[in-house]
């Protein structure tokens, strides 16, 4: 422990520090530093050195107040509420996470119980992503991230084809337009095979312009590149609404606007949860919250890691834009290779497309201590912005947003049943490539699951009727004319377009409300059926989705939001209504 | 699939594709269809219940509503098909269009001609680079007012407005009237975009503030808006640090300008000119695809609804000759330039014997008094002296432009009149 803090006190000769080791190897910083920034840096410092685990950074800023959330009243709420539920397995928090694990589990005869706080699923680091299912070719080998990030990518396939969402293999390449970029490419082609990627190859410069075509319409000359097949694209929430519908379909149940306040221990063992909706009784827990996962653990009284949060700032382009590539492509140079080499924990920059081909700018990577800031900047934006080509404008810009990565500071994912708490199990510090991890993290968390069961004597049950498949939704927009046509003839409702920059139809919009997990806002109608996407950002189709909305769910207009409670759209009504009930 | 025939297919039904299908059955079109997706004729005018249209056509200030009702009743009493709730999908570059809606499920129709009227769209937020939070409160002028005039209901209720354009300024109003406090409006640039009759109807007599030179930089409100940040720019549109503002609201309302819907256009093989934001028309308001004509606001963005309909009407005339085989396969188009103080004209090019024709232009930036004249070579075709001119302002004028070569049309400001 004295080597440890000497080390820092090195590092950092100006900031009076105090640490705390446990025999976990847990180190607890405590003092104060200039600035946030530098309190992150600390951090990660403390979190390379020997012997630590991981880093509880419990430092201050001078002079900054770092927002903290209040469960105090939460908790009160709850408890008045007394019992709400009593079931086998809590899952805390609806994104990819949350919803990928409840999908799996369910195939047992497990009551399983989510809670989610904002109204729907979907709403955290899940929705803000650039939907890579990365190859798993980047990360640190031996971590958990390299093995599940490789494994998951590989699960994908399954998921697409039980579930039927939209997976484009589409493939990356890094290729270099200098001989002597060479060994950069061999590096990251040894590193993939210790991370076991399949089929990652170096080929020269005429494989690589065969398999990518568009590198001889850019007219460069390509000498090489490293190929990796299974890079692979999705729409993130598109994802995360069929996991969370094929799992209401086999009894999972999901609670929305709920908040996890407190969790309940018996000797050592957890025993429920204090939830906004009352108490939920509940043997294993499962801890999925994202940014606030550090928060929950340390209810159950395991308080073993800190998450920073890591705001990323992304663009979307109008699809007028087309992406030059079929793969995702990323040229090579000495100077990304100086940026990589510098010690830094971002996936910052850089350019994709979705699979609906509207191109992605970024993201950027800066720390803040507020983990609810999803704020942009200029600063952010051009960073964005800043790794295109100079074909690319701020015009063509429709969209951008920010997600907070739930970065911890050993910069892993930290996946298991807690040894304080029986029965209570992390699946935090879920940064990228956690999308493309999902799958795999899952199938952990089942067997950690499956093993604490068989230990108590209560071996899990296959549920007989479970029912992996998901009925494919039409998407209207992807069908040949033909089809539509057939379509429309079967339901009418899919001859009305609704969203016209998407062309998106009244009856996909209503089979979302219809669906197992029903969207509550226009932005959750927005994220399962695209209306509201396009160029003109629902300024046409907004009021359609509203008035639909309000009608399947028997609400007045005026109390349909953009994006759940305290986000009311219309205020009041300025004339007198007799039907559709009270408007306020 | 129902496949239909016709003659001459108008595809939007506000003004524009009014005014033009109307004139095509006039001038002899048989089998003239109108195609437009929402339930009812008249685009964005039906949610424009204020004063102020058909002052140069009929010589009377009319609501919105009513103008179109005119059109739309002449349109009843003739022969004119109309297929309402009918999105159109795609157009071919062979000219097929593809259209669906509930009770005829997909359509192919084919046409002898088309008239493009998809009128266009609002700049949102991210367009204009507004940063901070994205809570809800955030709405376009166009949406605002769709909200409050048609559907009855209230986004807000103290608002701030960007853009004083005429969109913004009628807005400003339209939500005094409505009990909404407005705060002021900003404008990004050093001269008002709107009418000098909206400036002084919608703000002047509502006591209502215009601040130029200012922007809106950030929203602030992570669910619903609490506030926003506005502050001065420079020279080059850029923020000043030091002058931010921040002012409490729950609606910022967006009047940053429009956007032709020019998607379908493109697809169909259309040349979009950058600058007016429309396809390059010549005298006909043809575009470059034979056959495929424009009007209304998917041409150039128009102030006056009057326009509008003119430019229907020369679209249609085109769309009728060219069923007639009497507009030739002109290779030799002559390029029409925007000259001195001028941002653009429309007709881009024209026919070697284009005649009688209509012009409209912007200018540039702002002139009290100058001289527009249209030169082809060293002749001079047209001249006039112009007074108080500016960019929100339209300008037209007609002239025979026949023979020649190319057309540079300019604007002198005139000696001593600074
Ligand atoms: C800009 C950016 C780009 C990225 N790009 C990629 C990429 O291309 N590929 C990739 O694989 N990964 C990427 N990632 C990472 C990926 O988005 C995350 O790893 C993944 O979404 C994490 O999912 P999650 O379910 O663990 O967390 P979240 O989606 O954040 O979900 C946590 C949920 O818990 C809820 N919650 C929190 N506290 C409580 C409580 N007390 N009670 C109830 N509910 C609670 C939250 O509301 C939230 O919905 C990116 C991340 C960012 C920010
Ligand atoms: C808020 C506001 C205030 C205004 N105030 C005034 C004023 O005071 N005085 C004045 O003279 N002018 C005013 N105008 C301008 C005038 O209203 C417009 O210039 C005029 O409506 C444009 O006519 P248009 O036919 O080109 O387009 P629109 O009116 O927009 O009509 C286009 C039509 O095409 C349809 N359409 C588009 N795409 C498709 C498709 N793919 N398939 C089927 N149908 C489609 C649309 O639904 C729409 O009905 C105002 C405009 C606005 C927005």
């Amino acid at each position: 422990m004295r080597k440890i803090k000497k080390a820092l006190q090195k590092a950092f000769p100006k900031v009076e520090l105090s640490v705390g080791l446990d025999d976990r190897g847990i180190l607890t910083l405590y003092g104060e530093c200039a600035s946030w920034q530098q309190l992150v840096d600390i951090g990660h410092k403390a979190a390379r050195l020997p012997g630590v685990e991981n880093v509880v950074n419990e430092l201050r800023v001078a002079g900054q107040r770092i927002p903290q959330k209040d469960y105090r009243p939460l908790r009160d709420a709850g408890r008045s509420r007394g019992l709400a539920a009593d079931v086998d397995v809590l899952i805390i928090g609806a994104g990819i996470t949350g919803c990928g694990i409840a999908r799996e589990l369910a195939k047992y005869k497990l009551d399983i119980l989510v809670v989610e706080m904002s109204g729907d699923v979907a709403t955290g680091a899940t929705k803000a992503n650039n939907g890579n299912i990365h190859p798993g070719h980047a990360e640190k080998p031996g971590t958990l991230k390299a093995r599940l990030n490789v494994e998951g990518n590989r699960l994908y396939t399954r998921w697409a084809e039980e579930l039927h969402f939209t997976l484009q293999r589409c493939g990356a390449m890094g290729f270099i337009t200098s001989r002597w970029l060479w060994p950069a490419l061999l590096y990251g082609y040894i590193k993939a095979l210790k991370n076991g990627v399949e089929g990652v190859q170096l080929v020269g410069g005429r494989r690589a312009v065969e398999l990518e075509p568009g590198l001889k319409r850019s007219a460069i000359g390509v000498k090489g590149a490293m190929w990796l097949p299974t890079m692979a694209l999705v729409e993130p929430y598109q994802v995360t609404v069929a996991l969370a519908e094929n799992a209401a379909e086999n009894g999972v149940r999901f609670w929305f606007n709920c908040t996890a306040a407190d969790i309940l221990t018996e000797k050592g063992a957890a025993v429920g949860a204090v939830t906004t909706k009352g108490i939920v009784r509940s043997r294993i827990i499962i801890n999925c919250a994202g940014v606030y996962a550090d928060e929950i653990s340390a209810m159950a009284g395991d308080k073993s890691f800190t998450i920073h949060p890591r705001k990323g700032v992304i663009a979307i382009l109008d699809k007028a834009r087309s992406p030059a590539y079929d793969c995702l492509c990323d040229h090579v140079t000495f100077e990304t290779v100086r940026r990589t080499l510098q010690k830094s924990y971002t996936k910052g920059g850089g350019m994709c497309y979705t699979p609906e081909k509207n191109i992605l700018m970024g993201p950027s990577a800066s720390e803040s201590p507020d983990k609810e800031d999803l704020s942009t900047s200029a600063r952010e934006l051009a960073y964005a912005m800043g790794r295109g080509d100079e074909t690319i404008d701020y015009s063509d810009v429709i969209r951008y947003f920010a997600g907070n990565r739930p970065a911890d500071y050993s910069e892993d994912f930290i996946i298991g049943m807690s040894p304080i708490t029986a029965g209570f199990i992390n699946v935090a510090a879920i940064q990228s490539p956690g999308l493309a991890a999902a799958p795999a993290i899952a199938g952990k968390v089942e067997q950690i699951v499956a093993a604490a069961a068989e230990e108590r004597g209560e071996p899990l049950e296959r549920d007989p009727g479970w029912e992996p498949l998901r009925l494919p939704q039409p998407e209207f927009r992807h069908l040949s004319r033909a089809e539509q046509e057939a379509l429309i003839r079967k339901d009418p409702r899919y001859g009305r377009i609704i969203c016209r920059c998407e062309t998106i139809t009244e009856g996909e919009i209503l089979d979302a409300l219809r669906s197992p997990v029903p969207p509550a806002s226009i932005d959750a109608v927005k994220r399962r059926t695209r209306a509201g996407m396009g160029r003109c950002q629902g300024g046409f189709c907004q009021p359609r989705v509203l008035e639909l909305l309000a009608r399947e769910r028997g609400i007045s207009w005026t109390e349909v939001t953009l994006k759940g409670e305290g986000s009311r759209i219309l205020l009041k009504s300025n004339r007198p209504r007799a039907e559709g009930g009270a408007d306020k | 699939m129902k496949r239909v025939e016709i003659d001459i297919a108008v595809i939007g039904g506000g003004p524009a594709g009014l005014a033009a299908a109307l004139k095509a059955r006039e001038l002899g079109a048989e089998k003239v269809l109108i195609l437009e997706r929402n339930i009812e004729l008249g685009g964005i005018l039906q949610q424009c219940i204020h004063d102020g249209f058909g002052i140069h056509r009929f010589d009377k200030r009319l609501s919105g509503t009513q103008y179109a009702q005119l059109f739309i009743d002449a349109v009843e009493q003739s022969d004119i098909a109309v297929k309402l709730d009918t999105m159109v999908l795609e157009i071919g570059a062979d000219k097929t269009i593809y259209a669906c809606n509930k009770s005829e499920g997909m359509l192919e129709i084919n046409s002898g001609a088309i008239v493009l009227a998809m009128g266009c769209r609002e700049r949102t937020a991210s367009q204009v680079l507004i940063h901070g939070d994205r809570p809800a409160g955030v709405l376009t002028a166009g949406a605002v007012q769709r909200y409050i005039n048609m559907e009855g209901y209230l986004p807000g209720s103290k608002a701030v407005i960007l853009g004083s354009g005429d969109i913004g300024l009628i807005m400003a109003r339209r939500m005094i009237l409505e009990g909404l406090a407005v705060e002021g409006v900003y404008e990004v640039m050093a001269a008002p975009g709107g009418l000098t009759r909206n400036l002084v109807q919608c703000l002047d007599d509502f006591e209502i503030p215009l601040h130029l030179s200012t922007t809106v930089t950030a929203v602030h409100g992570r669910k619903r808006v609490e506030a926003v940040t506005v502050a001065q720019v420079d020279g080059a549109m850029k923020p000043v640090a030091g002058t931010e503002r921040r002012i409490e609201c729950d609606l910022l309302v967006l009047a940053v300008g429009l956007i032709p819907e020019n998607e379908l256009s493109r697809a169909a093989g259309v040349e979009i000119d950058p600058r007016s934001g429309g396809p390059l028309l010549d005298e006909n308001f043809m575009t470059g695809v034979p056959g495929i004509f424009a009007a209304g606001n998917v041409a150039v963005v128009f102030d006056l609804v009057d326009y509008v309909s003119a430019s229907g009407e020369i679209a249609a005339a085109g769309a009728v000759n060219y069923l007639r085989g009497k507009l030739g396969e002109e290779k030799s188009r002559r390029p029409v330039k925007a000259g001195e103080n001028v941002n653009f004209v429309v007709p881009q090019r024209l026919g070697r014997e284009c005649g009688e024709t209509t012009f409209f232009l912007r200018v540039s930036s702002p002139q009290k008094a100058a001289t527009l004249s249209c030169c082809s070579g060293k002749k001079l075709l047209f001249k006039k002296r112009c007074r108080f001119l500016a960019p929100p302002e339209m300008l037209t004028f007609t002239a025979d432009a026949s023979g020649g070569d190319e057309l540079v049309i300019a604007l002198k400001e005139e000696a001593g009149r600074r």
